[in-house]
């Protein structure tokens, strides 16, 4: 009769725990990883989850005191980073957990793209996988609007704008966004609500859905190495996510304190700054659209969007039609260049 | 097993990395008062100006200056301000470089965004360059190479710019940090109005004003914005604050003359009509001073305050019509002579001779001490008021009526001989029953002339009344004044019975003054001076 | 033979040590640290002197609310002197009423009521109303009183 007794709880959990270990042994500690795998750059995946988990855990902390009105966002922003205690390194570890996140999101991208990763029978788990940029950059976006100083207000106006430019739909994205025609209190709410609940819970779902699919289909072998063997995830993989975890939490402790995110200047929605620029992640986007005329522009992009959501079909497509031509990788390392020109050009162009 | 065990120490190690980092968070968190550094951003031209300069060397510390500017945050570069067209008075190329730059940013660059600031200056006493409109050429008293270090540097503020624009923003707001803080510093407004002919700065720190901004407002923010109505934030004013500074009932004025209802730096005082078709009469523009005060202090403290300053601007000018008096009396009577050039003849308040005692003993009395006088009484500086004020004013009133005495002067002669204390008042008075800061009900004991002449306040009542139906005192002044006089027993203390204290603290004083006699005037040493033996 | 199994298992037992104690004392100063940042800072009371009437100003029998440093006050003139009562009911921190006819305080959430003095008469309330140290100098009314402690952006 004891809560100390086994029996109490099986009696009043009546769960078969033997089944449940056993699935979880096979779920997780047996998962077989390829032994490519144990070089560290072929485990970026890994990454962005554990960012995603320490970006719920700050985000949850930051609204502990973060107030969502045009009045007090600014306020309450600097309180965080000036007079809670520890608010600046919680404000910090977000601010550099976000960025890091959406590079080790690139990352993983490029090297799933380049080992061909996403070759049959993978083609769904790489359009999840672009869903969950999308989702990653949206989470940006709308972060660094809540700042609601003036470059993040005027970011915002300038990026909802440019949602106008959409073929057909555009106008009304452009007032969905804002919750009206422009941007106002509803939309820093409306940011709130897709920062801090829409946006996560997809991503939660997304994240789930894409562990699942590699799991259903196991870890994708290096082309040209298949059979070289595997190991169990526990403990080797595991300890790998430990020490990440560990290490980027030093790492973003220590940008915390040389490189704190700056608070800037109230927002003031009857002045823009000379120099208004989005964050580094959408240099490329933005130094496009510098270049081509904005509706040329925004139908690149979506071009672009489509082609990547179904690139691996499209690679397919090559590969039937000029077996031998790296059609491909020549593609994906200009993009690839491109958009790296692009964000170094635009971040030296201070 | 062994590379598990490695696993293992590489989780110790990361883990102690990462509590040391931690403690050092906690560690930079004591320190930090972490004011979000604002982002500063440069394109074109301005960039290739910073970057030069900072390669170079030159004018790098007005680069760092710049950095900590507004102008900075809102990316306002160089070429913003210093931009300069082919054929601009002050366009030049930059000396290793093709950028045309302009060598003086002048009132005409800045009203490209502060428009409205300049315009208010521009019709500000800021402004006015009155010694170059009258023969008050200071090079006949002061050498050119004096006077460029010396008035000009100041009175630069009004200048004439060969591009059509008046004055120099940068007498107040220091160049290149912009920062109001500087500019509302009561110490940039001294940087001008201080020292022996208009010392306001010291007459502020006199006050109870300065006093307290003296004791408190080290740490005070002084860059706040006054131009929406917001609530002053200071817990006494700066002078920002009552002559320029918004009120949550005004706005904002770079017009200094706004608010001041005299022209009280003048050889007299009158009441100011400086751009009237923009600011109003006097009376609208003291009422301007009001609504700041009022943001403090109760309605009758200020308009009392002002009554009794304003009697001693107009006590002023009867003191200054005795200088006048006599120094025109005694060229008429050839005892000293004005300056000519050729056949014209000087006759400017400020210049007037300058070689006899009596000229320049008018001049001081004006130009220094009268200031003093006045400004003290307007500003709450009562040793201005007092001691370098009315006090050297009848030091020299005597030294120059003397003077005449001893250059052959009958009515002076006859000034000296006379025994009357009344002597040294030789001119006509105003007053007002009482003071502003209380009821002292001894207060009335000693004056002289309460005591001598009954009708004394028959005469001040005439006088007030002139100068009220003259147009220098106001309607509501003059009905104040009315109030104080009706009710002058109790404003002067005599309804009161004597003090409880009174006695008492006479018979302390005759203590006092026994004690005295007694210790030291009575006391005598016994050996004679060596003087007294040489005798 | 049997040193090196010492050595292993010294070694495995360090291992685990480094391992177990790494990650328990990181995640307890990862989650410490949070604690921290989620916890109100607080710095002791600071009790400050304020003017609440001038003594000739409340007739004998009145009260007047006021709020006073952020709390919700009555000052009320009795027959021995000035009192400043707290205006929060001692039971669950609503707002009472000065009851002028019956010269009595009314909690009107759960029926408490107090006497002019802030006693308990009926009613669920556990203590007396909250009675500040008031101070009476040149008849003028003064109350020592700490302000309440409030979050900083709200």
């Amino acid at each position: 009769m004891s809560v100390f007794n086994k029996e109490w709880w099986v009696t009043r959990v009546p769960v078969d725990y033997e089944k449940v270990i056993g699935v979880i042994r096979d779920l997780v500690i047996k998962e077989p990883i390829p032994v490519h795998m144990k070089r560290w750059y072929y485990a970026m995946g890994a990454t962005p989850l554990i960012l995603f988990l320490l970006q719920v855990t700050t985000g949850l902390l930051l609204t502990f005191y973060y107030v969502p009105s045009p009045e007090m966002a600014y306020e309450s922003v600097r309180h965080i980073s000036q007079d809670v205690p520890l608010g600046y390194w919680v404000r910090g570890l977000h601010y550099w957990g976000a960025n890091l996140m959406i590079i080790a999101v690139f990352l993983h991208m490029i090297r799933v793209f380049f080992t061909r990763a996403y070759r049959k029978p993978r083609e769904l788990n790489w359009i999840l996988g672009t869903m969950l940029l999308g989702a990653t950059l949206t989470m940006g976006f709308t972060g660094y609007s809540l700042t609601y100083n003036q470059l993040s207000y005027w970011a915002t106006t300038v990026g909802t704008n440019l949602v106008d430019q959409v073929p057909l739909i555009g106008h009304w994205l452009l007032t969905f966004m804002r919750g009206g025609e422009t941007v106002s209190a509803n939309t820093l709410t409306r940011f709130f609500v897709f920062h801090e609940l829409f946006v996560p819970a997809i991503l939660f779902i997304l994240i789930a859905l894409h562990i699942f699919m590699i799991h259903l289909h196991g870890v994708a072998e290096l082309e040209g190495h298949e059979g070289e063997g595997y190991y169990p995830f526990y403990p080797d993989h595991f300890l790998k996510g430990v020490y990440v975890t560990l290490f980027l939490l030093t790492v973003m402790s220590s940008l915390a304190v040389l490189l704190p995110p700056a608070l800037g200047q109230p927002a003031n929605p009857a002045q823009t700054p000379l120099h208004i620029k989005p964050e580094w992640y959408f240099y490329a986007v933005y130094g496009l659209l510098k270049w081509v005329p904005i509706k040329v522009g925004v139908t690149l992009i979506m071009a672009g969007l489509i082609v990547m959501v179904f690139w691996p079909f499209i690679d397919d497509w090559f590969r039937a039609k000029w077996p031998k031509a790296p059609i491909g990788y020549a593609i994906g390392g200009a993009v690839a260049t491109l958009t790296l020109v692009l964000t170094v050009v635009e971040l030296l162009a201070k | 097993m062994a590379k598990g065990n490695a696993s293992n120490y590489l989780v110790g190690i990361f883990a102690t990395l990462f509590l040391v980092v931690l403690v050092i968070v906690a560690g930079v968190e004591t320190k930090k008062k972490a004011e979000g550094k604002p982002e500063i951003e440069l394109t074109g031209k301005s960039k290739e100006c910073v970057a030069c300069h900072e390669e170079k060397g030159v004018a790098v510390k007005q680069i760092e200056q710049w950095e900590m500017s507004k102008h900075a945050e809102y990316g306002i570069g160089c070429i913003e301000c210093h931009e300069a067209k082919k054929g601009d008075f002050d366009a030049f190329t930059c000396p290793g470089s093709d950028i045309l730059v302009g060598r003086y940013p002048t009132p005409h660059d800045c009203a490209q965004c502060h428009e409205q600031q300049v315009k208010e200056f521009e019709n500000s006493k800021h402004a006015h360059q009155f010694w170059l409109l009258h023969n008050d050429d200071r090079a006949v008293l002061e050498f050119p190479v004096a006077v460029k270090h010396g008035c000009e540097q100041c009175h630069r503020i009004g200048q004439m710019w060969p591009d059509g624009s008046v004055g120099d923003c940068s007498a107040c707001h220091a160049r290149h940090s912009f920062k109001k803080a500087v500019a509302r510093n009561p110490w940039t407004c001294g940087e001008c109005h201080v020292g022996p002919d208009h010392p306001h700065i010291e007459i502020y720190l006199e006050s109870k004003h300065g006093n307290i901004f003296l004791a408190k407002g080290k740490n005070w923010d002084l860059n706040y914005s006054t131009s929406n109505h917001e609530k002053i934030p200071l817990e006494t004013p700066v002078c920002t604050t009552c002559h320029m500074d918004g009120t949550p009932t005004q706005p904002m004025t770079h017009n200094v003359s706004a608010r001041l209802a005299w022209e009280s730096q003048a050889p007299w005082s009158y009441r100011t009509v400086w751009d009237e078709e923009h600011l109003g009469t006097w009376q609208k523009k003291r009422e301007r001073m009001k609504d700041v005060c009022s943001n403090c202090h109760a309605p009758d403290f200020i308009d009392e305050y002002f009554l009794e300053a304003d009697l001693a601007n107009l006590q002023y000018n009867e003191i200054r019509r005795e200088f006048v008096r006599w120094n025109k009396k005694l060229y008429a009577e050839g005892l000293m002579s004005p300056w000519k050039t050729g056949d014209k003849l000087w006759t400017s308040p400020v210049l007037d001779g300058y070689d006899e005692v009596p000229e320049v003993k008018k001049y001081y009395a004006w130009h220094h001490e009268g200031r003093r006088f006045r400004h003290g009484a307007e500003m709450m500086g009562a040793d201005y008021t007092q001691w370098h004020g009315i006090w050297e004013i009848q030091h020299d009133l005597i030294e120059m009526i003397n003077w005449a005495a001893e250059h052959g002067d009958k009515e002076a002669k006859a000034w000296q001989r006379s025994t009357s204390p009344t002597k040294v008042i030789p001119y006509k008075l105003y007053d007002v029953p009482g003071n502003v800061w209380g009821i002292n009900t001894e207060i009335s004991k000693p004056p002289f002339v309460y005591q001598t002449f009954p009708d004394y306040w028959d005469r001040v009542k005439a006088n007030v009344e002139a100068a009220y139906k003259h147009g220098l005192l106001s309607e509501d002044q003059w009905q104040l004044w009315l109030k104080r006089y009706e009710k002058k027993e109790y404003y002067m203390g005599t309804q009161f019975p004597e003090h409880p204290k009174w006695k008492l603290y006479k018979e302390r004083d005759e203590n006092d003054l026994a004690n005295m006699r007694k210790q030291v005037i009575d006391f005598k040493l016994p050996s004679p001076s060596f003087w007294e033996t040489m005798k | 033979m049997a040193e090196e199994t010492t050595n292993k298992e010294r070694r495995d037992f360090l291992g685990k040590l480094f391992f177990g104690g790494g990650l328990a004392a990181s995640a307890l100063a990862f989650f410490g640290a949070a604690f921290r940042f989620i916890v109100p800072k607080r710095t002791p009371p600071k009790l400050k002197e304020v003017l609440v009437a001038h003594f000739e100003e409340l007739p004998v029998g009145k009260a007047k609310p006021m709020e006073i440093a952020g709390q919700k006050v009555f000052v009320v003139h009795l027959e021995e002197g000035y009192r400043v009562l707290s205006a929060i009911c001692t039971h669950l921190g609503c707002i009472v009423q000065w009851q002028e006819d019956k010269q009595r305080f009314f909690c009107p959430c759960h029926k408490g009521v107090y006497d002019k003095e802030g006693k308990v008469i009926s009613g669920p309330p556990p203590k007396p109303l909250t009675n500040f140290r008031v101070e009476v100098k040149n008849g003028l009314v003064y109350v020592w009183i700490a302000p309440k402690q409030t979050g900083g952006t709200v």
